[in-house]
């Protein structure tokens, strides 16, 4: 009998490996993956729908090409008015920059503190996933540095400072962080000008977008492209009036009872070079109603001092 | 040493060195979030010269590594990359690859089926991945991307010894 056996796998050596490396790497991945829960109509489920969705886009894509012909020539009308208030805003752009020039020399003089809260910490990213199909980001720093899972992180690109996302995993020297762009992240966000409030989540289809859904219909017209979507704080995970992104996009789609708000993020995912982890300590305490005051003050960190060394992703 | 022994110890070394590239330096030269993938690359490249066993083992051991480095779940890669190394370790010896062209195709048709297989175990297992949704934008910008870049890594490939083409029983 054992004769018998050893002369099959002498004989197929290449599929009997292949049988075994295939049965390893599908119990490592059951092991691995406990939130699955194999139920072989749900598998089945999966496995279909994977192909209806496939089909799906493939002929969504076809219409889009064909709608994105009618959007040219709608396009081109529109570029011809925003040129003129291109030319507006160019004369506004450079009356503000003289107006922070001289706020900075103000405040050199009034001795303001031009550093950070001393309880974030600094770190850079040092490698992210190799494969296209995850989104994490790697950085320098771990529990040894006092990096716990779940902290907030963020980083200054230009002006401003933005959320990146959360510590998701932590080893002795490096940590995992995931991204806002990444679908499993989901943040409590309102935006800054109406102060509606919804859940960011990251679409991870396209680099660097995500979505701001559940804000009611009826604050439609009430929204403009270009307001700024901030942290609400609820859920105490993220602290409040952290900046998200800018509104890009506004779908009032028929079948749904709230808007889908496509928003761009603050920080350019791409240019990411150093990070700051919040600490529970540097959450900012705001405690103020919900006034279009407050939330200016909480989520106005154009003006806010910024580290020396944030050349974080400026153009990098 | 066995000679397929070598070559898959070789060859795992020079899919754990893609793969380490393709998470830090090559974020550089990454076309809107995408970088090509020199893991796959090597791996149509081993398993079209040296057969199945070859391949699929390399595919699982780099693929192991790769899941252990990443946010996948343990298996995710490795089941990929196995399957992968095999059925391409089945033409070794049986097609001509020329200079350019077949790198090309070889590379353009396992990505896109690399994207197929990460849709499918992404969907039965539940896995929430960010990358090939319903086959649009990312997948098309590596699947060129590592066309492109296929005939030169081949070419570079082809210099080391210890990847010589395999007798026919080694397919």
């Amino acid at each position: 009998m054992p004769g018998l056996f050893e002369g099959f796998v002498g004989r197929h050596r290449k599929g009997v490996t292949l049988t075994v490396l295939i049965a390893l790497s599908l119990v490592f991945l059951l092991v691995s993956n406990r939130a699955v829960a194999i139920k072989p109509k749900e598998v089945g489920l999966s496995f279909v729908g994977f192909f209806q969705k496939g089909f799906t886009g493939l002929f969504g894509w076809f219409g889009d090409t064909a709608g994105s012909i009618r959007q040219l020539n709608a396009a081109r009308e529109e570029l011809e008015t925003a040129r003129e208030k291109l030319q507006e805003m160019d004369r506004v752009t450079r009356d503000i920059v003289e107006l922070r020039r001289q706020n900075a020399m103000l405040r050199e003089e009034l001795d303001f503190a031009q550093t950070l809260p001393a309880d974030r910490i600094a770190c850079e990213v040092i490698a992210r996933d190799s494969d296209n199909l995850f989104s994490t980001v790697t950085i320098n720093k771990g529990s040894r540095q006092g990096v716990r899972p779940g902290m907030p992180v963020v980083a200054y690109q230009g002006d401003m400072e933005g959320l990146v996302g959360k510590v998701l995993s932590v080893g002795p020297g490096a940590s995992q962080i995931l991204p806002l762009y990444d679908p499993q992240c989901f943040v409590s966000a309102r935006l800054d000008s109406t102060r509606d409030e919804g859940l960011v989540k990251g679409e991870g289809k396209d680099h660097g977008t995500v979505l701001l859904q559940y804000v009611k219909k009826t604050a439609k017209n009430a929204i403009q492209y270009g307001d700024l979507v901030v942290t609400s704080g609820l859920g105490g995970l993220y602290p409040k009036g952290i900046n998200l992104g800018r509104v890009r996009e506004i779908k009032a789609l028929a079948y749904e009872t709230s808007l889908e708000i496509e928003v761009e993020p603050i920080v350019n995912f791409d240019r990411l070079e150093y990070v700051f982890l919040m600490n529970e300590e540097s959450v900012p305490v705001v405690d103020l109603p919900d006034t279009p005051a407050a939330s200016a003050r909480s989520s106005a960190p154009e003006t806010a001092p910024r580290p020396a060394a944030t050349r974080g992703a400026s153009g990098q | 040493m066995n000679r397929d022994v070598r070559v898959t110890v070789s060859t795992v070394i020079a899919l754990a060195v893609c793969i380490l590239l393709q998470s830090t330096i090559l974020n550089r030269i990454a076309i809107r979030g995408v970088r090509p993938d020199l893991a796959l690359i090597v791996l149509v490249f081993v398993s079209m010269r040296r057969g199945s066993m070859v391949g699929q083992v390399s595919g699982f051991a780099a693929g192991i590594f790769e899941d252990l480095m990443n946010v996948s779940p343990l298996g995710f890669h490795s089941l990929m990359r196995t399957l992968i190394g095999y059925l391409y370790g089945i033409f070794a010896g049986n097609v001509f690859i020329d200079p350019f062209l077949m790198p090309m195709v070889l590379t353009v048709i396992a990505t896109v089926l690399k994207g197929l297989l990460s849709g499918v175990i992404s969907a039965i297992f539940g896995i929430a991945s960010s990358g090939f949704i319903t086959f649009t934008g990312r997948l098309w910008i590596e699947v060129a991307y590592n066309g492109v870049l296929a005939p030169f890594l081949f070419a570079l490939l082809g210099l080391f010894r210890v990847f010589k083409q395999a007798d026919k029983e080694g397919a």
